[in-house]
């Protein structure tokens, strides 16, 4: 049987993935394969971490919540294809040394292909 | 507890590693920890790289070790797992060191007029460059004109301040 904070954390990632639709708490525990009782308080404890709210919902005639996240995923997207995440020089670039932001095309390159894009 | 989709776990792994990184992250996120041989057999990825990889991921921590001695042969038998509670850090530790370095040319951008010969491959020069060089390119020896800075300036204000936004979430 899975531990419980990875159960937790299999339940965040689908809130998180879902985004604004949110998930019925009663769809939730079926896909983290968790009893009811399971399912119902591990969106407590995350409800009560900060990291989801849950909203009543009336769904086939049974009251259960509808759970949302409240962070958005942190997204590494505004600097996927930065030339400095794979430049060798990278360490020894900065102010003042003879590689620089100030001197890299690549970088400007970057940077009006994004604004353009 | 991290905010970490699967997605962004790859995204990181392909930054880390390129495409052989992606496949053995994926390999790792599918159980709860691996050890090398294993993770041959799962990916196709050659050994060498594997160890190649799985040490850069490390280096960022995106995936974790545990070493046991094996008791018939006196090898270390490494355990490898991924730490998606870690890919935030990286993330963040990235947006802050390229946010530096676009603030730091946002004010050399400001700071300076530039001038520039327009040829293919040759640099555009600052008014105290192009001054000590008559107004010729150092490169080509073309006449520099003015170049006009403002699209790089608006492009580079926006891109620090999503990144910004971002970071203070």
């Amino acid at each position: 049987m899975p531990k419980q904070n990875n159960l937790e954390q299999k339940a965040l990632d689908i809130i998180i993935s879902r985004g604004e639709k949110g998930v019925l708490q009663s769809d939730l525990w079926r896909e983290i394969n968790a009893s009811s009782r399971e399912g119902s308080r591990i969106s407590i404890r995350l409800e009560n971490k900060g990291l989801i709210y849950r909203e009543p919902e009336l769904s086939r005639g049974r009251w259960t919540y509808r759970l949302y996240p409240k962070r958005q995923p942190v997204s590494i997207d505004s600097i996927l294809n930065c030339p400095c995440l794979s430049c060798e020089e990278t360490l020894r670039c900065g102010a003042g040394g003879k590689i620089s932001p100030n001197d890299c095309d690549k970088l400007i390159e970057w940077v009006l292909k994004e604004d353009s894009g | 507890m991290p905010v970490v989709t699967d997605e962004m776990l790859i995204k990181v792994a392909k930054v880390i590693g390129g495409e052989e990184a992606v496949k053995i992250i994926e390999a790792l996120n599918q159980s709860d920890e691996m050890t090398e041989d294993e993770i041959v057999a799962k990916t196709g990825v050659k050994l060498n790289d594997v160890r190649r990889i799985l040490y850069r991921l490390h280096e960022h921590s995106i995936v974790s070790l545990r070493r046991i001695r094996d008791k018939d042969t006196g090898w270390f038998i490494f355990y490898w797992k991924a730490q998606k509670d870690q890919v935030e850090g990286f993330i963040i530790s990235q947006k802050k060191r390229i946010l530096e370095k676009l603030e730091m040319r946002l004010e050399h951008e400001k700071n300076h007029a530039f001038y520039y010969c327009y040829t293919p491959g040759c640099k555009r020069v600052t008014f105290e460059e192009a001054t000590e060089n008559l107004f010729r390119c150092p490169k080509c020896n073309k006449l520099l004109t003015y170049f006009d800075n403002r699209k790089i300036i608006e492009a580079l204000s926006k891109k620090i301040e999503r990144i910004k936004s971002e970071i203070n979430g």
